[in-house]
């Protein structure tokens, strides 16, 4: 059984109780069983530019480690639920790209949970060395009509110059729990972006920290959708150390039907961050007056040369736009995904792979056409 | 020009002067240390209450030992409520006359341009030296229409039907400690009733200060501005300087009926060892608005986020804002706006400014319930560090509730641009004036809603020295 008691995306900086915002209170048991996840869930790669293993092969990940400076991160959605993915887990991959390794071929790892395996305790580790180039592509999906568990970590290592691109796609049934924390540590003139689409699950809890240090830049491209019950719990921070670091993030979201949603974004300038740079916005389309939409936007700073900015907005969908696009035959339910796809392209357009561009619009589709027919 | 336009440039503290200065220590009447059922029945007994209100009080009393601290917000360790002498009475009684009021309390509001400023058009003066009202006047016109202002506890006495209807309903002893704390030690403070369609056409005014050490002040203000009526209210805060930290939990409850309109403009410029942890709060019904212009510039931790509440169709709320932090001041401020009915609007504009260690927070709440369909809501938030000993944060909170809403926030942080430095630089504008003139320019939106004879503070408030000094 997992037991989850615990508060959970806690605010940096605590704000009026009234509101509920501060964290995430759960007080649950999960009837499962931590078990072994029997699948394969990543591709070997055929580069000696790139080392890639389950996290299980401790010698050689021990190996790698070794070369970063592996000193303790705080992160995560809490302390308890990183301590079971990092030491608990029953899956996960640990990837080392080479100094000035150019890896184009992005690496793809899929934990597709079905009957048998519908726990996923994930622990995953990238290292990308000096001046090395990285893309990432992690697919969490239900394949047949369970309640799947999924908690899992994720920590990257950019080393100076380096770049990564993280692509995470959630796209779970309704009857499953999803926990996910991330964690850059983007070193000098490093650069980690992050996508994320979170479309499934019913519940949502995701926690994603980029530490940036000189010259390190920084985004994170999100896009979700709430509909039926699901909740949502999106943390987001950007912790500014190093001089003329970069930050962004943008999420665009659509929430219908009785969804839940808290957005939690914070940019950090910490003293010493002098001629940075952070921005933050997000943007929400709402269907339905029974839904919940909470937005934290902190602005945190101890830095005077540094600029910062963020904005908010929400709204009901554009009614010209639908009337327009349905005088033009599409139905309702048509239209209203054109919308929301338009507004979520620029995000989609990031995601290198075709085949995966393709699964997000049918996703979306399903949610908001197919799901609304049932 | 060969110029470091990097420099930091200092900017003066506001000019304390005649707010420092303290009178010597007189009392009629101190009660003990603490908070206890005796000193709260004393209070109410000395002041010759009805039943209702020391029960009231006994029942907040109650509420205040149950209740804990906010978990959040600045730090108030230091502050302990034990050692606050909650209640000390002046030695003068009410007086009508600007003559029979003392000469050292007199010589104080002098100071502070009192007088100047009720004889400089302004309606009424209601100040207050330490917890007990000492000076009241209105101009007989006013009277005549039939609005009512008067301190609080002739207003309990007077008024009892109204006040008894209305006393801490807009703001509940059980909506956090020190409402209930407030609720319990209440002292002093201004009643003002406008009448249906009576337009007060020009600002009442009342100023209140501290002045015994150690002493906290509870004021509580109660303003009901009937169907269609006016107000502009305006409320001035000072106190001197003292070694013993001092609290202020003061309470206003504002209560604006169909079609009516309420400015309340306050300057609160308390000395730098005050704990300033007031509650303010309006409720706004059909067609209303409340219009709020708050300047925030002393104490040492202030927790001040007055809030509007607009419960009637196409009631409106505005919050125009600055707060200027300087070194050993936590200033954490902002605004609170709940829409529950349909079409209603609020707006919300602030401006900070953080220097020298100072700590300026903007923490704000908007909820829309699922009842405020056709609600417009803009938040702007901009915050200015003028050094890096400084921090500035941005803690808005957005709680949506409904899909046919625009709501619209955007905030900002910086410092002043070198560019724009620059660019005034090469028009032939010293360095200096330059850094003035866009440390003006930030302020200035606020600045020109705040009520003319604050003019003064403000200006000494961007008063910029020629000479960079730090940094």
């Amino acid at each position: 059984m997992i037991v989850i008691k615990d508060e959970l995306n806690s605010l940096p900086i605590k704000t009026y109780r009234w509101l509920n915002v501060n964290h995430l209170k759960l007080d649950e048991c999960i009837e499962k069983d931590r078990k072994p996840f029997c699948k394969r869930f990543f591709e070997e790669m055929d580069d000696d530019n790139i080392s890639i293993g389950s996290i299980n092969n401790i010698v050689t990940i021990n190996q790698h480690l070794s070369r970063i400076n592996n000193e303790k991160q705080e992160y995560g959605v809490s302390g308890k639920m990183v301590d079971m993915a990092e030491n608990l887990n029953n899956a996960g991959v640990y990837a080392y790209i080479k100094k000035g390794a150019d890896i184009e071929k992005p690496i793809r790892i899929e934990y597709g949970m079905d009957r048998e395996n519908d726990v996923v305790i994930d622990n995953n580790i990238i290292v990308a060395s000096e001046n090395s180039r990285a893309t990432i592509v992690v697919d969490y999906c239900t394949l047949d009509d369970i309640d799947a568990f999924h908690n899992g970590a994720m920590k990257i290592y950019a080393k100076p110059g380096a770049a990564v691109t993280v692509i995470k796609i959630q796209r779970m049934n309704d009857n499953s729990n999803h926990f996910d924390s991330n964690i850059a540590v983007v070193e000098d003139r490093a650069e980690v972006n992050f996508i994320q689409v979170e479309f499934g699950s019913k519940r949502a809890v995701t926690n994603y920290i980029s530490n940036l240090k000189d010259g390190g830049k920084s985004a994170i491209y999100s896009i979700y959708i709430g509909n039926r019950d699901r909740e949502l719990d999106l943390s987001y921070y950007m912790n500014h150390i190093g001089r003329r670091s970069i930050s962004n993030i943008e999420v665009k979201g659509a929430l219908k039907d009785r969804a839940k949603k808290v957005f939690k974004g914070t940019i950090d300038f910490k003293l010493g961050s002098s001629k940075s740079e952070g921005r933050e916005g997000e943007s929400v389309i709402i269907f339905d007056k029974t839904v919940k939409s909470k937005a934290v936007p902190l602005l945190l700073c101890t830095e005077d040369d540094v600029k910062g900015e963020h904005a908010a907005s929400s709204g009901k969908i554009d009614e010209d736009k639908l009337f327009y696009i349905m005088s033009r035959g599409f139905s309702k339910e048509e239209a209203m995904k054109l919308i929301v796809e338009a507004s979520f392209n620029p995000v989609i357009d990031r995601i290198p792979l075709e085949d995966l561009r393709d699964i997000v619009r049918d996703e979306l589709a399903r949610k908001l056409i197919v799901e609304e027919r049932i | 020009m060969d110029v470091d336009i990097s420099r930091k440039t200092y900017v003066e503290d506001i000019d304390r002067g005649i707010y420092d200065i303290r009178n010597e220590f007189k009392y009629s009447y101190k009660v003990e240390k603490g908070l206890t059922e005796k000193i709260v029945r004393e209070i109410s007994e000395k002041k010759n209450e009805p039943e209702w209100m020391t029960e009231f009080r006994l029942k907040s009393l109650e509420i205040y030992n149950k209740l804990d601290v906010p978990v959040w917000g600045p730090n108030i360790d230091e502050l302990d409520i034990e050692n606050i002498v909650t209640y000390v009475k002046p030695r003068t009684d009410m007086k009508y006359s600007w003559e029979d009021v003392p000469e050292d309390i007199k010589e104080t509001f002098t100071r502070l341009g009192i007088p100047e400023a009720e004889h400089k058009s302004l309606a009424g003066v209601g100040a207050q030296y330490d917890s007990e009202v000492v000076y009241h006047n209105l101009k007989g016109y006013l009277a005549m229409k039939g609005v009512i202002y008067t301190d609080m506890e002739t207003a309990v006495r007077e008024y009892e039907d109204i006040i008894r209807k209305h006393f801490m309903t807009v703001v509940p002893p059980s909506d956090h400690k020190f409402a209930a704390l407030h609720g319990a030690v209440w002292s002093g403070g201004s009643f003002v009733y406008i009448p249906e369609g009576v337009h007060v056409d020009i600002p009442l005014q009342s100023y209140f200060r501290l002045n015994a050490p150690g002493a906290g002040q509870f004021e509580h203000t109660l303003i009901i501005v009937e169907k269609g009526a006016f107000l502009h209210f305006i409320e001035g805060c000072s106190a001197p300087k003292y070694s013993v930290n001092n609290l202020h939990a003061g309470c206003v409850e504002l209560i604006v009926k169909e079609g009516a309109r309420l400015r309340y403009s306050t300057i609160e410029n308390w000395s730098k060892n005050m704990y300033n942890l007031n509650t303010k709060r309006a409720v706004v019904e059909k067609d209303g608005t409340i219009e709020w212009v708050s300047g925030s510039f002393g104490s040492k931790v202030s927790m001040l986020y007055p809030m509007s509440i607009l419960k009637g169709e196409r009631a409106r709320a505005e919050f125009t804002g600055i707060t200027f932090a300087g070194n050993g001041q936590h200033l954490d401020t902002g605004a609170k706006v709940v829409h529950t009915a349909p079409y209603t609007t609020s707006s919300i504009n602030t401006k900070s400014i953080s220097k020298d260690g100072g700590v300026a927070v903007y923490r704000g709440a908007l909820v829309i319930t699922e009842n405020a369909h056709h609600s417009k809501s803009t938040v702007s938030c901009e915050s200015l560090m003028l050094d890096n000993k400084s921090r500035s944060d941005t803690i808005p909170v957005m709680d949506i509730r409904n899909d046919e809403v625009d709501i619209g926030h955007e905030a900002k942080i910086g410092r002043i641009s070198d560019e724009a430095i620059f660019y005034l630089m090469s028009r032939g504008i010293s360095e200096e004036e330059a850094k003035a003139m866009i440390v003006r320019g930030f302020v200035e939106p606020i600045a020109k809603e705040l009520p003319l004879e604050y003019a003064v503070e403000m200006n000494n408030l961007i008063k910029l020295e020629l000479e960079g000094t730090i940094g």
